[in-house]
């Protein structure tokens, strides 16, 4: 029995080589930028230019260029993680709220109120550029990561609502019920029902969220001035422009920032995927 | 103390383009303390907006409930010192057994000794000693709906409300949890109100019924009281399983004797005469159509050589029976009504099998056709 079981996964694993390959050559293209990235910030540049796709001997690798790296965006990844973790907290703490508003109560005008709510989803986020700047400016929030934080809290907040509030509805309205009748406040309910029941769609929430804020470009470009204050997306291009001809040092510094990502991601993953599959099947 | 006192309670939920679906018709109901209420009625007749009302998770239209005096309308669920089991046991997932029963302590703040102490006198009571370490998912069906008990009565609430705690349960599971409820009612002494379709449930443990339909109340009696003594038509066939039955006829007046005769076009109607204590209640109704109802147990086959008298008697047909064990149903019909009679487990017959039946007319019960109130 085991040997015809044994024999059946045998010819289908032989009949999905194909299949196999393809997903074999798709993640060589994905992995290859990461893969350079990572050979050359070993290398100094006379290396680099004599052997530019091959890894160098070990014995001769540059650990320099990390130690280099890391003194260099040390600082933005610190601005970056404050800015991105305040950010997701904050952000999620609000949807988290709204959601519950939407999902459970249901006034005069709370369709029209959902749907204009909804219409803010359309809204291009490079249309409120300079609304935004003028804004801030008023509020005399430029040049701080306060600001940046603030319209990262405001801008993740129409998705995150829509997904929330989808799960949120979903959750049995008995269980609500019956904590309204413990003597649970709203608050309370969302702390005990609403944020351990919706755990996955949260993590998920929290690593777009998150990967969002890290990422971000275009606002800390035109907001922060001081160098100090830069976060990763920003302070990597003025390095390109100082450091231009030093490669294994430029590497380095792409490597590091882009590892907190990659570790985050190998130990969320299984939450992520949980998450994003959430409500697909009934439970 | 805990004496509930519902006054002209009504529910309007809100209705686009109309003036909104009544729900609960001005009930008027009082359960006193220490009574074990049982809200019973079929689906839709408003016995669970009834129910949480009281327990302040629906809003009250017009009316007042009132605890002890105090009218809650304008309370807050957490405030009323009322606990509520819900139908799907709404206990929360992610917390064990025991977070799940202390979970109303620990918002009230009671402190962690007592928390304690009251979660395991509990678990002592409900049997779940073993369980308090588990999470719901691993807990049979009447395991879990103990724990939502559990959770009820760890807060001594001045009443428990009760929303089909046993619909979820298997039969054998919902009879035992009957039992378990009764007890628990027996050694509290609690006021419980207690809602259910199901009217053995109903019947076994309530002090006191409250039978419902469409959003009124119908009848509030003892179990006995609502079985032998319907106040309609609606009582009289709810109540009980099999349930009464009920032939069309009307009354007529023989000689110095008056008679219900059947209203049947396709064969002889069942004619019977009455005995003199219901005659002389139904005298002034001659001529103008009525339900004769009676019970099941209360219409016995007769063997063919019985000189029975010829008053209670009538021939009809078997369509089907019913060897229950301990008795056997037998569905018989006169032509134009179908009626049900248990007899003896020993009795044999077939279908389409014609044989004679008496009424047991000292138990008989006569309803108004129009109004459908006994008379």
């Amino acid at each position: 029995m085991s040997g015809i079981a044994k024999g059946s996964v045998g010819a289908r694993g032989h009949r999905d080589w194909p299949k196999h390959a393809i997903v074999g050559c798709l993640l060589l293209v994905e992995l290859f930028p990461l893969y350079m990235m990572l050979q050359v910030s070993f290398k100094d540049n006379a290396e680099f230019i004599k052997n530019p796709w091959l890894p160098s001997n070990p014995a001769s690798w540059r650990w320099e260029n990390w130690a280099f790296g890391i003194r260099l965006i040390g600082p933005y990844i610190a601005n970056t993680v404050f800015v991105a973790v305040s950010g997701t907290v904050f952000s999620l703490c609000f949807a988290i709220s709204g959601a519950y508003f939407f999902a459970r109560y249901k006034m005069p005008f709370s369709g029209v109120l959902w749907s204009a709510f909804l219409v803010l989803m359309l809204l291009p986020s490079v249309a409120n550029i300079v609304p935004l700047f003028t804004l801030l400016k008023e509020l005399s929030l430029l040049n701080t990561l306060t600001a940046l934080i603030a319209v990262g809290v405001a801008g993740g907040q129409v998705f995150n609502i829509f997904v929330l509030r989808n799960f949120i509805e979903e959750l049995p309205k008995d269980l609500f019920e019956a904590a309204e009748m413990d003597g649970a406040s709203h608050f309370q309910q969302i702390l005990n029902i609403v944020i351990p029941m919706s755990g996955p769609i949260i993590g998920t929430l929290a690593i777009l969220a998150f990967l969002g804020k890290w990422n971000e470009f275009l606002l800390p470009l035109i907001v922060l001035r001081d160098k100090e204050l830069f976060t990763l997306g920003v302070g990597l291009i003025y390095l390109d422009g100082e450091y231009v001809k030093q490669w294994g040092q430029i590497m380095a510094a792409y490597f590091i920032a882009s590892l907190p990502l990659i570790v985050i991601f190998l130990f969320c993953m299984r939450l992520f995927v949980r998450g994003l599959s959430a409500g697909a099947i009934k439970g | 103390m805990a004496h509930v006192v519902i006054s002209n309670l009504v529910k309007v939920y809100p209705e686009k383009n109309g003036p909104g679906v009544r729900v609960v018709h001005g009930i008027d109901l009082e359960i006193r303390d220490g009574e074990f209420m049982a809200l019973v009625g079929p689906s839709g007749c408003g016995k669970s907006t009834t129910l949480r009302m009281i327990a302040g998770l629906e809003e009250v239209s017009e009316g007042t409930i009132s605890l002890d005096g105090q009218v809650l309308n304008d309370v807050l669920p957490k405030d009323r010192d009322i606990a509520m089991v819900f139908q799907n046991y709404a206990l929360y997932p992610h917390m064990t057994v025991y977070e799940n029963i202390a979970f109303g302590l620990k918002l009230r703040k009671f402190p962690k000794p007592e928390i304690d102490t009251r979660v395991r006198e509990a678990a002592v009571l409900l049997g779940l000693t073993d369980y308090l370490d588990r999470l719901p998912k691993a807990l049979s069906g009447g395991q879990r709906q103990r724990v939502a008990v559990g959770r009820a009565i760890v807060r001594k609430p001045k009443v428990f409300l009760f929303d089909e705690p046993l619909s979820n349960l298997d039969a054998k599971m919902r009879v035992s949890m009957r039992t378990e409820i009764s007890k628990l009612h027996a050694r509290l002494g609690a006021t419980m109100i207690y809602v259910t379709h199901d009217q053995v449930e109903a019947m076994t443990m309530g002090d006191r019924i409250c039978v419902m339909k469409d959003g009124g109340i119908q009848q509030v009696a003892t179990p006995l009281e609502l079985y032998n003594r319907p106040q309609n038509l609606f009582v009289a066939g709810f109540i009980g399983s099999p349930p009464m039955n009920f032939f069309a006829g009307v009354l007529l007046r023989v000689g110095s004797e008056i008679w219900f005769s059947e209203k049947n076009e396709k064969s002889p109607p069942v004619k019977l005469k009455l005995p003199g204590s219901i005659s002389k209640k139904i005298a002034a109704r001659l001529g103008q159509p009525v339900f004769f109802g009676i019970r099941p147990e209360n219409i016995h086959d007769v063997p063919a050589t019985t000189d029975a008298d010829v008053g209670s008697m009538a021939e009809v047909s078997v369509e089907i029976s019913e060897p229950m064990g301990a008795e056997t149903l037998l569905y018989l019909t006169t032509g134009a009504t179908s009626f049900i009679a248990r007899v003896r487990p020993t009795d044999r017959f077939e279908a389409n099998q014609r044989i004679n039946v008496t009424f047991d007319l000292a138990q008989a019960h006569f309803f108004d056709a129009a109004s459908e109130q006994v008379l």
